[in-house]
């Protein structure tokens, strides 16, 4: 049985959800602030840890549990699920190497899709590449399974969420994606304006591999496409 | 209406330095007249001094005139100081600067009174005058009938002729005729003994109205009384009684008029006080001058010693000769030493200062010459002998010393006050420029702080200074940090609150969807929908809250790139057109390529905000004009719809966070009045302006983008 750990301040969300999860069969521990949770990090790790940032009176709790557990374990599956959206906390969540950043707005079941991913691809990683699950579009390599995506056969650390984005433009090369479709294919729900940022980022993590990468396409007040080489 | 700065108050106010210059010439004005009485109790001084050398000395004055209750002017004569010697020859050219000395003797010096009397039958002009040791007279005898002494006639009588009547020092009474036979040399007869009598020489010269005499003789046989009558016989066989016009009665030696002879003792005493600088008369108490030495037109007292105009020698005192004291003298008057004086050469000295002297108090006056060019200062002081006033020394001295001394010192004056109103007024004006424009720059500063929507669009720059302007910039700058703050919590409003919104809809959200895992019957099931359906809109309103917030993050970060517009507004307009199939776009837009730099995501997400805003309020069936314009180096979008006016009143605040007009029908979607501040971020971003006006036909709105160009 896998093993979740939820640190979240909110007694009422952390009990929904950890039902909610155990439900789904996993065995859920819930954690109301950083102290308890670091204190019953020292003698088990979980399987994946699904942090909130403020943490009672510590304002970047989770941020500072978020560094502890990476220094525990490099692999362990992140989750930020937090009230706080601004651009300045996405970034700061996943640059302490969170696997995804969420809001609140989150359905339970997207929630429980997205864990069910990352434990997929955790899974999948341990496993040899399977050539079926693989999307290839030039130099673009998308490993369904593994969640992973290589740019020239480089590894492009790309979240859950983006993901699931390139996934939708890179699925049907050409094809405008409003941003509507590509949130609902990353199982989110946010602004344009979050969708906007989402596909910067992208971009830019293959620009820092390839500085000639240009196939994500702005198609002005539609969305975006995959353009092929 | 008329608006006094800073600046020119403070000019006005130091237009009272003006007051300086005419405090000063106050000043120098009180020191003329401490200057004057002190130059008028030294000439006082001088006077006593010289009447100190006169007191008791009898011998100096003649005591018969002296004692004499009054001179006649006419009668008494006065013999003037000659300045040049006189040469007997019957012509005037002598005596012509002695003219107005002359006495004209007219019917009233008639010895018989004769009202039919014509000036042209008998009269004269006389004037006695002393040269040397002798006494000079002259007649310039009008006479219409000139009838010479016959050849060969004893009588010295029964022609024209001059008779002299005088007192000799020993008392004796002696008259004289001159009686001549022709033009030419001519000397006197004894009036008794008929002996020709040389000592009195003279030239008789006829003229066309009558005659000229030129007499002279030795003062020594003077005494102090002379009398000269011309007899005019008009007739040789004398039918009438010759006419006699006298000086004084010659007939009887007691009525016989005074002679005054300027006295050479007096002079040479007075010669001595020549160097005093002053103009000195030593009259008789008949008024009469009895000596006078120095000249009035150099006397201007010790007071100028030393100040004459010297060589300029450095600049400084070049400048002032040549730029400053043409100024100065604009005000002030020089002394000049050419003036009018009514007192050269008087046999009589009139004046309140000698009366007074003349009764026993020395005394001084003040009077202008007739041109108004010099002031005259007299002082006058009597001399004594034996308890009488005998008579008085009168010493007079011009002003010029005193104003001389006067306008050096306001020339001195004139420099410092001019230096002072200077500097004065250059420091006040940069003191007023400095507060002025300091001034100014905190009122830029503080409008600049604050939008024409008030917003505060940054903080001030506060001065250290460490007075009141620094003080009100120092609030100025704590007012609009203070505003600034709670602008920026009003505008940070919709995130916070959407922030803090997100966990209990979470809570909310879970919980419902925990519910919904459960077996539920029918009815539950149909509220749970419900409650899930309104947290769903919930969660919508909240994100679009923080969607500005974000616009304003993401807007931060952002790197301007270079763009075209027109494409960009191109594709998004042809997005539209397949997001909205059923509205209705009519496109302007122009073809050729605005190139812009910014971000071409944010000018889509305007332009999305602008068309949903005008498909909201549009009519149905009515279409949408989008059209984008080149002008000049900027591109404007317009963005046009018909339906509902915007309200008035409203139109500069529709742009701002959380303003919105919608009537109640269409309020069926959660609206925040985000969507046009989104479109003011935008612009902000771009430096660009958006204004929104009812259309001209007043049936719709049109929305006005001015976006600049790259050149």
């Amino acid at each position: 049985m896998k093993k979740i750990a939820i640190i979240e301040d909110e007694p009422a969300i952390r009990e929904n959800y950890t039902e909610m999860l155990s439900a789904q069969g996993y065995q859920v521990t819930g954690y109301a602030n950083r102290s308890s949770a670091e204190a019953a990090f020292k003698n088990v790790l979980p399987d994946l840890a699904i942090v909130d940032i403020g943490l009672g009176n510590e304002i970047d709790g989770g941020f500072l549990l978020c560094q502890t557990l990476r220094s525990l374990s490099k692999t362990l599956p992140i989750i930020f699920l937090t009230a706080r959206d601004s651009e300045i906390d996405t970034v700061c969540g996943l640059r302490m190497g969170a696997d995804d950043y969420l809001t609140k707005d989150i359905s339970l079941a997207h929630l429980a899709a997205r864990i069910g991913a990352l434990f997929r691809r955790m899974e999948a990683l341990k496993q040899p590449a399977d050539e079926n699950a693989l999307i290839t579009r030039g130099p673009l390599t998308l490993d369904t399974q593994r969640m992973q995506v290589f740019w020239q056969q480089l590894l492009v650390d790309l979240t859950v969420t983006e993901f699931w984005m390139l996934h939708s433009l890179a699925q049907r090369p050409g094809h405008v994606k409003s941003r509507n479709e590509l949130m609902s294919d990353a199982k989110i729900y946010v602004d344009d304006s979050t969708i906007t940022s989402h596909v910067k980022r992208i971009r830019k993590k293959f620009i820092a591999l390839d500085s000639n990468f240009d196939c994500i396409d702005t198609v002005y007040g539609m969305g975006y496409r995959w353009e092929q080489i | 209406m008329l608006r006094f700065g800073l600046r020119s108050k403070f000019i006005l106010l130091s237009c009272f330095l003006f007051l300086l210059p005419w405090l000063g010439y106050e000043y120098v004005w009180e020191m003329e007249k401490f200057l004057r009485q002190g130059q008028e109790k030294t000439l006082v001084g001088t006077t006593r001094a010289l009447a100190t050398a006169l007191h008791e000395r009898p011998a100096l004055f003649d005591q018969q005139t002296s004692f004499l209750d009054q001179v006649v002017k006419g009668r008494d004569l006065y013999a003037y100081n000659l300045k040049n010697p006189i040469q007997l020859d019957g012509k005037l050219t002598d005596w012509e600067s002695y003219q107005a000395l002359f006495w004209q003797y007219d019917k009233r010096y008639l010895q018989k009174t004769d009202n039919k009397h014509q000036a042209s039958d008998l009269s004269f002009e006389h004037m006695v005058g002393k040269f040397d040791n002798y006494l000079y007279a002259l007649f310039k005898v009008t006479d219409n009938q000139l009838v010479y002494r016959p050849k060969n006639s004893l009588s010295i009588t029964n022609n024209d002729h001059l008779k002299i009547g005088l007192k000799t020092p020993d008392g004796q009474f002696n008259r004289y005729i001159i009686a001549p036979r022709q033009d030419g040399w001519v000397n006197a007869f004894n009036a008794d003994s008929k002996a020709p009598f040389t000592k009195i020489q003279g030239y008789f010269s006829s003229t066309a109205a009558g005659y000229n005499i030129e007499l002279r003789f030795p003062i020594s046989m003077l005494g102090n009384k002379l009398g000269f009558a011309i007899v005019d016989v008009d007739n040789k066989e004398s039918l009438f009684e010759p006419k006699v016009m006298s000086t004084s009665n010659l007939n009887n030696p007691s009525d016989l008029g005074s002679v005054l002879v300027p006295s050479p003792e007096i002079n040479r005493i007075l010669k001595g006080m020549g160097h005093s600088g002053s103009r000195i008369w030593v009259v008789d108490k008949h008024h009469r001058v009895l000596a006078q030495s120095g000249s009035i037109h150099h006397a201007d007292g010790v007071w100028a010693d030393g100040l004459a105009n010297q060589a300029p020698e450095t600049w400084w005192q070049q400048f002032e000769q040549n730029y400053l004291h043409p100024l100065y003298y604009k005000i002030l008057t020089r002394p000049e030493n050419e003036f009018l004086d009514t007192l050269h050469d008087v046999a009589a000295m009139q004046g309140s200062h000698l009366a007074k002297a003349l009764k026993g108090q020395p005394a001084s006056s003040w009077r202008l010459t007739p041109d108004s060019k010099a002031v005259i200062l007299s002082a006058a002081y009597p001399i004594w002998i034996q308890e009488k006033v005998i008579g008085a020394v009168i010493a007079e001295e011009t002003t010029n010393g005193v104003r001389t001394l006067r306008n050096k010192s306001l020339e001195k004056l004139f420099n410092v006050i001019l230096a002072v109103m200077l500097i004065g007024t250059v420091t006040l004006f940069f003191f007023a420029s400095r507060i002025s424009s300091r001034i100014r720059r905190l009122r830029d500063t503080a409008e600049q702080a604050i939008d024409a929507q008030g917003r505060v669009t940054g903080s001030i720059n506060y001065s250290d200074a460490n007075d009141e302007i620094g003080d009100l910039s120092r609030s100025f700058a704590n007012i609009v940090s203070r505003l600034g703050g709670y602008t920026n919590y009003l505008e940070n409003m919709s995130s916070r609150l959407s922030h803090e919104l997100r966990t209990p809809v979470a809570v909310v959200r879970s919980s419902l969807e925990n519910l919904q895992m459960q077996p539920q019957s029918e009815l539950s099931q149909k509220y749970l929908d419900r409650a899930s359906e309104g947290v769903e809109r919930l969660g919508k309103i909240i994100t679009t809250m923080s969607e500005a917030t974000r616009l304003e993050q993401s807007i931060q970060s952002n790197e301007p790139e270079p763009f075209d517009l027109q494409k960009v507004i191109n594709g998004c307009m042809q997005g539209y057109q397949l997001t909205y199939p059923k509205q209705l776009f009519t496109l302007d837009i122009c073809q050729t390529a605005l190139p812009m730099q910014g971000a071409p995501e944010f000018i889509a997400q305007l332009l999305d905000k602008l068309i949903n805003n005008a498909i909201e309020f549009s009519h149905a069936e009515k279409p949408i004009n989008v059209s984008l314009k080149q002008n000049d180096s900027v591109a404007v979008l317009t963005v046009g719809n018909y339906g509902p006016l915007l309200p008035a009143g409203l139109t500069e605040h529709i742009f701002d966070s959380m303003v919105s007009v919608r009537s109640q029908q269409m309020q069926q979607q959660p609206h925040l009045g985000l969507g046009l501040y989104i479109v003011r971020l935008v612009c902000d971003y771009h430096n660009a302006s958006v204004t929104a006006k009812n259309n001209q036909q007043d049936n719709g709105v049109v929305f006005t983008v001015s976006l600049p160009l790259v050149k």
